[in-house]
């Protein structure tokens, strides 16, 4: 039974299948919107798929670490709402406000890590609690939606920098700073826990620390994607981001990473968001209502699934 | 090292063993199966935390309770159970754990000459094709153990502790890790070597330490010391209890026929298994016994061979149905996760497997029929139960065993395959359990008994095969089938040529 499972877990989207979907994207959202390749429309576009470009970071590195992290949503909306509280609508205070989201969703992280790594339960279950935890403390921060994000976070965010919009730039930002963080000792040790921690340990890797920084470093991306969804929304709104944890395992597996743990990267992961995203688009227009998302989302698994297992399949039968 | 002790559960691996390495020496550490070898190292390399443990380095005592801390006091082991990552490349995995680093961040170049010099050394033992980028998975067992050594030299020790290193090695990678080893021993640097082959501890080693169910019984220079005495040393004097003249059933016809069986860990492996006969499965531990078993029973694929049983002509057995449907039963060796559902009821536990006898119309199942099944078999192997609806994991351990068996006897098997299925059982189940297999046998059943305790072999056996490196290597027959010679066949085997042991040579089974 068990084995079983372990080799569903194994089960991973090929490099190949991510970047077909995303082709075949690109390719059918071109088709339906003929303004797609527009500045305007990639603007928009990107501006609603950044948060979870950033979460779907998060959620890989916490993956690839052998873990899982459900409460990622919880924390956006967590930051989102202590940011807009703290900024209180004024431009001064904008780096406050990066400031404090980045600490609120590395102290979340910080708790599920330690609850996770050092008393050593099932991080399905652990984040599964914490969530509420934190959408709980978001209620208390800001009871129902409100507040405002200062202009000049909104205004920035739509508009572009020698021809590129700041959109585009936050996720190419993003994936830099994944790429940074894959030459620090801390991501190798992070593959080698995801990959087997017995051996890890024996090998001197901390393994526990390892593991805690997985979360935290988790965290900390979600207070960027708290940022980035209120320099797209405006206002702060405790309620936020209560799909966006399913929807980055969602993205990261779409990436290529393996929920064992272990392999994979935050570029597919990346990738895989933008896919998710466009699929959500391509419903839209097809005058699916919105509420055949979820369901799209699930045929969008699978199809990469399906794609990568059929292709592994012919290079074993080779 | 002195006054090691450590219990897992109720048992007790190491008792106050002891161990002492000099400086540039290779120290071979010896012992029958379970005698607490790799314990031992794994304590001393901070992997398992001992109950009771004194160590002292250079005069100084010393506290480890993490791999880090061995580190610290330049203590490397090569384990048994590999410590590689399959997914990282073989540099990565060299430096797993002390990659240099600055602020954080990979310093790959600083280290890119140690795993160059590193691989050089260990060139000739690895392919061609291997280099420091190749991605370890991509490696055959071998070449990864190679790795694994290379990992630990490079962490230049002052300690190494080699766990069975050279199990799955060749000839050639075995003689390159021996002038490896001899080289760092030049240096000064301490060796403990575990091996099951004994001619390789002769060869390497200056003195050895031997242990015994835990303890050390004695540590001896090796020059003038013969393998003979060496494997006298593993025995001991303790004798065991004289199979305490169990009217030993007359051999009926052959049950079971198996012929040039090869699989996952097999190789041409050929028995017969007759009415009415305990057959044993002997030799070190993992030396293919459990394959052979699982093989038998469709869980795992034979690559060649034939199974034959009276009941089943010509019947291939591809999965366990197909076994269970021509009266194979299997006991698994690891119960916990093979042999039941330890949340459900004792009740479900003993059925399910003969389900579909009592099944009405083909789909509802008699609760009454069910109950009644199981109470009779309950009653039929003294288990001790509260009521039949708890969990099996309320029992202990050797009453889960016997649920476990209750189940496949429900099915009336003719042949029934038990792997070691008194592992940490206690004495008086385990006198229920042997009871049990006579009582199948004098029913005219055939049993296939592997087991890692020779005492037990020794007791309930007629007949035992010695397996070495999963093929068939021994055979010993009625009254030669004794705690000594299963011993001394065990280790003996695995010197090179087959000694033939016992007196008994009718062919191979």
């Amino acid at each position: 039974m068990s084995g079983m499972l372990d080799r569903i877990r194994d089960v991973r989207v090929g490099a190949l299948a991510t970047w077909a979907l995303l082709v075949i994207a690109v390719v059918l959202n071109a088709i339906l919107q003929p303004t797609f390749f527009s500045l305007y429309s990639i603007t928009s576009n990107f501006a609603t798929f950044v948060p979870l470009v950033l979460v779907a970071i998060a959620q890989a590195i916490v993956v690839v670490g052998g873990g899982l992290d459900l409460s990622l949503g919880a924390i956006v909306a967590l930051s989102s709402v202590v940011a807009v509280t703290v900024m209180g609508g004024e431009d001064g205070r904008v780096g406050l406000g990066f400031a404090v989201a980045i600490a609120v969703g590395a102290v979340c992280g910080l708790v599920n890590g330690l609850v996770v790594a050092v008393v050593r339960l099932q991080p399905l279950i652990v984040t599964f609690a914490t969530a509420s935890i934190f959408s709980g403390s978001a209620l208390v921060v800001m009871p129902k939606p409100g507040g405002t994000v200062p202009p000049v976070m909104t205004g920035i965010y739509r508009t572009a920098v020698a021809g590129v919009p700041v959109s585009v730039l936050a996720v190419l930002v993003a994936v830099c700073l994944w790429l940074v963080l894959r030459q620090t000792r801390l991501m190798r040790h992070v593959y080698a826990v995801g990959g087997d921690p017995g051996a890890a340990y024996a090998s001197l890797v901390p393994v526990t620390r390892t593991r805690t920084l997985t979360y935290v470093i988790a965290g900390a991306f979600s207070g960027l994607a708290a940022m980035a969804l209120l320099a797209n929304s405006g206002s702060g709104d405790p309620f936020v981001g209560a799909d966006i944890a399913l929807n980055s395992i969602a993205a990261v597996v779409v990436g290529g990473v393996a929920l064992r743990g272990g392999r994979g990267g935050a570029v597919g992961a990346v990738v895989g968001a933008i896919v998710l995203a466009m699929a959500a688009n391509i419903v839209f227009f097809f005058d699916v209502p919105t509420t055949y998302r979820q369901l799209v989302n699930g045929l969008v698994i699978i199809g990469a699934l399906a794609l990568s297992v059929l292709s592994s399949a012919r290079r074993a039968a080779r | 090292m002195s006054g090691v002790t450590k219990h897992y559960g109720g048992v007790r691996a190491l008792d106050g063993a002891s161990l002492s390495l000099e400086a540039g020496e290779v120290h071979g550490l010896l012992g029958p199966n379970g005698s607490g070898k790799s314990t031992l190292n794994k304590v001393l390399a901070g992997t398992v935390a001992a109950d009771r443990a004194e160590i002292t380095l250079d005069g100084r005592p010393l506290a480890i309770h993490s791999p880090r801390d061995a580190h610290r006091h330049g203590i490397a082991a090569v384990y048994q159970q590999l410590s590689l990552i399959p997914d990282l490349t073989v540099a990565q995995n060299l430096t797993l754990g002390v990659e240099p680093a600055r602020a954080g961040f990979l310093r790959a170049r600083v280290s890119a000459p140690d795993v160059a010099e590193t691989l050089r050394q260990f060139a000739p033992a690895l392919g061609d094709r291997v280099t420091a980028s190749t991605p370890v998975a991509d490696l055959p067992p071998g070449e990864q153990q190679i790795v694994e050594i290379a990992k630990a030299v490079m962490r230049r020790p002052r300690i190494l502790i080699l766990d069975e290193a050279t199990a799955s090695l060749h000839r050639d990678q075995v003689s390159l890790v021996f002038d490896v080893v001899r080289r760092l021993c030049a240096a000064g640097v301490s060796v403990a070597f575990v091996s099951h082959r004994i001619d390789e501890v002769m060869q390497l080693c200056t003195r050895a330490t031997i242990l015994r169910s835990g303890r050390t019984v004695a540590s001896t220079e090796l020059a003038g010391t013969s393998e003979q005495e060496l494997v006298s040393l593993m025995i001991g004097q303790t004798r065991a209890p004289e199979a305490a003249a169990a009217p030993r059933a007359e051999k009926g016809e052959p049950r079971l026929t198996v012929t040039g069986l090869s699989g996952q860990n097999l190789n041409n492996v050929s028995l017969r298994a007759h009415r009415g006969e305990v057959l044993g499965l002997g030799g070190l531990q993992g030396q293919g016994q459990s394959e052979l078993l699982l093989t038998i029973f469709g869980a795992l694929r034979a690559r060649e061979g034939s199974i034959t049983t009276s009941s089943g002509r010509g019947a291939r057995i591809r999965h366990p149905r197909d076994a269970a449907r021509i009266g194979i039963a299997l006991v698994p060796g690891d119960r916990a996760t093979q042999g039941m559902f330890a949340q459900r009821s004792i009740q479900e536990n003993i059925s399910i497997v003969s389900l579909a006898r009592r099944l009405m119309a083909g789909v509802a199942i008699s609760a009454r029929r069910e109950r009644a099944a199981a109470a009779s078999m309950i009653d039929r192997l003294s288990i001790k139960i509260g009521r039949l609806t708890d969990p099996v994991s309320s029992l202990s351990g050797g009453n889960q065993q016997k649920v476990i068996i209750a189940k496949w006897l429900l099915n009336e098997p003719g042949i029934v395959l038990l792997d070691d299925p008194t592992k940490g059982v206690d004495v008086g189940a385990k006198a229920e359990i042997y009871a049990l297999i006579r009582k199948l046998t004098r029913n005219g059943a055939a049993v296939i008994f592997n087991s890692s305790d020779d005492r037990e072999l020794a007791e309930i056996a007629d007949r035992v095969l010695v397996m070495y490196e999963g093929s068939v290597k021994g055979e010993l027959d009625a009254e030669d089938v004794t705690y000594d010679n299963l011993v001394s066949s065990a280790l003996l085997i695995g010197m090179g040529d087959q000694h033939r042991v016992g007196g008994d040579e009718s062919g191979t089974a």
